[in-house]
């Protein structure tokens, strides 16, 4: 296992200015920022970003993207996080289904999806838990009937962020029985969100907001040509996919609106000794993460495959923004208020509410470890 | 815990049972107050544990009170148990005053930016409370106030200030109270007996939350153990598996110390508030509080982040009561101070005196 600190070029940081003067104009000073993933969708921000080409910059030029690397990604992702902006609306089809369906998808789904999500035009959620398939994602129950042209689809997906607001989702289902190997007969399936037998149910998320839902699919029509990739080879592409997933800056930057908005709202001179102290050990940290997940980044676009390092610095980036809301809460002093409150305040309240989903979400804390153990006994 | 203590805990439970259910505590959310509970625990008597029977409260005393707030924790019942029995009802009955009728609260934060002033032989109170509990959901709010160098005690009808809602993350109300020249006549108002002061009070309060704290830790404990026994993954249940056991057992360790604190300082009140138990307490419930919901979310998987599921509707109150009445920082950094204070010597024995001597002994005969 072996992390090597990187440099930006001087091009790369030109591409941070311009992100920055974008978000300078784009962002008014009384904006409402979010944390992270979570952050609103906002479908014409999104527009904008693809107009700037700054959606699936990797994607190669003939499918609409810019044939930039992982790196130039990694800087956009982290401007954009660093202020909460609301990326929801592309963020899944950029960071995961554009590279799946360049990586694994036919010619056609190509030419079909890809252009339309670098230019921020459809949105996509992620169809793999069940109710009694989570950490062990095999087991999914979600089953494909073969029919003339296509698949019969039956079954119920959880905790589909976004379902109600995005376009399709990439289901992964069952397409032929168990052969003894549970990781067989699994194929992704590229779902319309708005196709007849699909519903929609929202799942009230903690806070009481509309984040999340149950998908339950009946007798939904799916065309040949929609099943992603080669059939049955399903979980070989979700695995793939979620090293896409671990790393990135959105594993460590989900509270940093927290820090920033303490810094703004309290006067240098008036910071006790103990706010300082942890002012420095929150950023300290930041400036390390950051280059362990940006050094993945670097190694990714030089041909590597660092699935063990990623599962490590997921572990480590989600604990951290974890731990960053206890370290503040823990120099401020102040009862939590969902409503109202100074911005700092209406982020900590966020921020209590939905932390412990970061180690959930996208694989949890003890999953990744048993994988990050297993690659460290290698 | 005595056998009273036992009693009170066992007949709470079932009364909870049936009216701090889970879609009772959902519906709460939307005025900010169990109506429905607080009736009930006032029918049953337990509204007023620990308010002597001769200011009209059904007796006992303040170990038993914590028993009820155990119980209200429990079951995340969003009742004004603290404020209107341990803080305003205690406050009035050590004054010789009867609580008025309605729900009453109090602020500890009353010095804070609140002016008393004298008029007609009344008083007129001008300034801002903030986060006072269940001020929209109360008749009256009990405000301890020195007047021309003499500590009062003023009951003010809610109907007379202004109110602007607030929430805590479980939306329990927490409001904002302004009090714009209200002027109060001389029969409302009682002098305050010595006993009761600001920092008695912000000492009851703190327990208070400590005590509510134990209770909901020890129901995350029952449903993080009960949901990883049956949830299975990889073809078995998922508390075989060692790091979710590591949870188990965190969750479980945090769990007990916060009882045992709460329990100690709880009994030791009893005869007279003591700083250090009482700090501590708070210190130890409200640390185990952010550690357990934490351990807990995690071991449920997302299930645990839904608004329904019985376990968000506990650490949330978790969240918000870990910084009630004084979060366990700025509780630990006076009690660092006070410490310092004390000197080093004084350390070793303060440490090893856990229930008092003298109140043990009670503890033991009422067994
Ligand atoms: C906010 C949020 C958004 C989400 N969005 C999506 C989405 O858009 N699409 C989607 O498909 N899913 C989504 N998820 C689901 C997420 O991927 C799952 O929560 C996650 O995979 C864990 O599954 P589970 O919730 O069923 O927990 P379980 O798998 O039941 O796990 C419960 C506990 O048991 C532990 N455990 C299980 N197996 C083992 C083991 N072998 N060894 C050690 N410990 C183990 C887990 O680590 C966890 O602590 C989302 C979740 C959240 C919280």
């Amino acid at each position: 296992m072996k992390f090597t600190p990187t440099v930006l070029t001087e091009e790369e940081e030109r591409l941070r200015d311009d992100v920055r003067e974008f978000l300078a104009a784009e962002l008014p000073p009384d904006f409402r920022p979010g944390l992270g993933m979570g952050a609103g969708a906002n479908r014409e921000f999104s527009k904008k970003l693809a107009a700037r080409g700054w959606l699936g910059m990797a994607v190669p030029k003939e499918y609409g993207g810019q044939a930039r690397t992982a790196v130039d990604r990694f800087i956009v992702t982290e401007e954009l996080l660093s202020r909460g902006a609301p990326l929801g609306a592309h963020f899944v089809a950029d960071r995961q289904t554009a590279p799946t369906i360049m990586k694994f998808g036919t010619e056609e789904q190509r030419r079909y999806f890809v252009p339309k999500i670098t230019a921020g035009e459809l949105a996509f959620s992620l169809g793999m838990s069940e109710p009694d398939s989570g950490s062990d994602l095999s087991s999914v129950r979600t089953a494909g009937t073969k029919v003339e042209g296509g698949w019969l689809l039956n079954g119920t997906k959880v905790w589909t962020s976004g379902a109600h607001q995005n376009d399709y989702f990439a289901v992964l289902c069952r397409t032929s029985p168990f052969d003894g190997d549970r990781h067989n007969g699994l194929s992704q399936l590229i779902v319309d969100l708005r196709a007849e037998g699909v519903t929609v149910n929202p799942i009230p998320f903690l806070d009481g907001g509309h984040h999340f839902n149950e998908v339950v699919l009946k007798d939904v029509f799916v065309p040949d040509d929609r099943v992603l990739g080669e059939l049955g080879s399903g979980w070989m592409q979700v695995t793939s996919e979620l090293a896409y997933e671990r790393s990135g800056p959105d594993r460590f930057l989900s509270t940093f609106g927290l820090l920033k908005y303490f810094l703004a709202e309290h006067e240098p001179s008036s910071l006790s000794s103990e706010q300082q102290r942890v002012v420095g050990q929150i950023t300290a940290r930041y400036w390390t993460i950051r280059q362990l997940s940006l050094s993945i980044a670097r190694t990714i676009d030089e041909g590597g495959a660092p699935a063990i390092e990623a599962a490590l610095v997921k572990d480590i980036g989600t604990k951290f923004e974890q731990q960053t809301i206890a370290l503040i809460r823990d120099v401020v002093d102040i009862e939590l208020d969902p409503h109202q409150g100074s911005m700092f305040e209406l982020l900590l309240a966020e921020a209590t509410l939905s932390g412990p989903s970061f180690t959930l979400r996208g694989g949890t804390t003890e999953v990744l470890r048993s994988v990050a153990s297993k690659g460290l006994a290698k | 815990m005595n056998q009273d203590q036992s009693a009170i805990a066992s007949a709470l439970r079932a009364i909870l049972a049936d009216h701090s259910t889970q879609e009772s505590v959902i519906a709460a959310e939307g005025p900010g107050f169990a109506e429905e509970a607080w009736k009930v625990l006032g029918e049953g008597g337990f509204a007023s544990i620990s308010i002597p029977e001769s200011a009209g409260g059904s007796g006992g005393d303040l170990a038993d009170a914590c028993v009820v707030l155990h119980e209200v924790g429990r079951a995340a019942a969003a009742v004004p148990f603290a404020e209107h029995t341990l803080l305003a009802g205690w406050a009035l009955a050590e004054a010789g005053r009867a609580l008025p009728e309605g729900v009453s609260t109090m602020s500890t934060r009353s010095s804070e930016s609140l002016s008393v002033t004298a008029a007609d032989g009344g008083a007129v109170l001008d300034g801002v409370l903030t986060r006072v509990p269940w001020a929209s959901n109360a008749a009256q709010i009990v405000v301890l106030a020195d007047l021309d160098g003499a500590a009062q005690l003023i009951v003010v009808p809610t109907a007379s200030v202004t109110i602007e809602p607030g929430r805590n993350v479980a939306l329990e109300s927490r409001d904002l109270v302004r009090f714009d020249k209200v002027s109060v006549p001389a029969d409302a108002m009682v002098a305050a007996p010595a006993s009761v002061t600001a920092e008695a009070l912000e000492l009851r309060a703190a327990l208070s939350r400590a005590a509510l704290i134990s209770g909901a830790l020890e129901r995350v404990t029952e449903v993080t153990v009960r949901y990883t026994a049956e949830r299975e993954q990889f073809g078995r249940p998922i508390a075989r598996f060692q790091a979710v056991q590591r949870h188990l057992v965190r969750i479980a360790e945090q769990s007990v110390s916060a009882q045992m604190a709460v329990d100690a300082a709880a009994t030791n009140a009893v005869t007279g508030l003591d700083f250090f138990d009482i700090a501590s307490a708070k210190i130890v419930a409200s640390e185990a509080a952010g550690i357990v919901s934490a351990a807990s979310h995690q071991a449920h998987g997302a299930i645990g982040m839904t608004k329904e599921y019985e376990l968000g509707q506990l650490t949330r109150r978790l969240w918000s009561w870990r910084d009630e009445c004084g979060s366990e920082a700025s509780w630990s950094r006076r009690l660092g101070a006070h410490l310092a204070e004390e000197g080093a010597d004084a350390l070793w024995p303060r440490i090893t005196t856990g229930l008092a001597p003298e109140r043990r002994n009670e503890k033991v005969a009422g067994r």
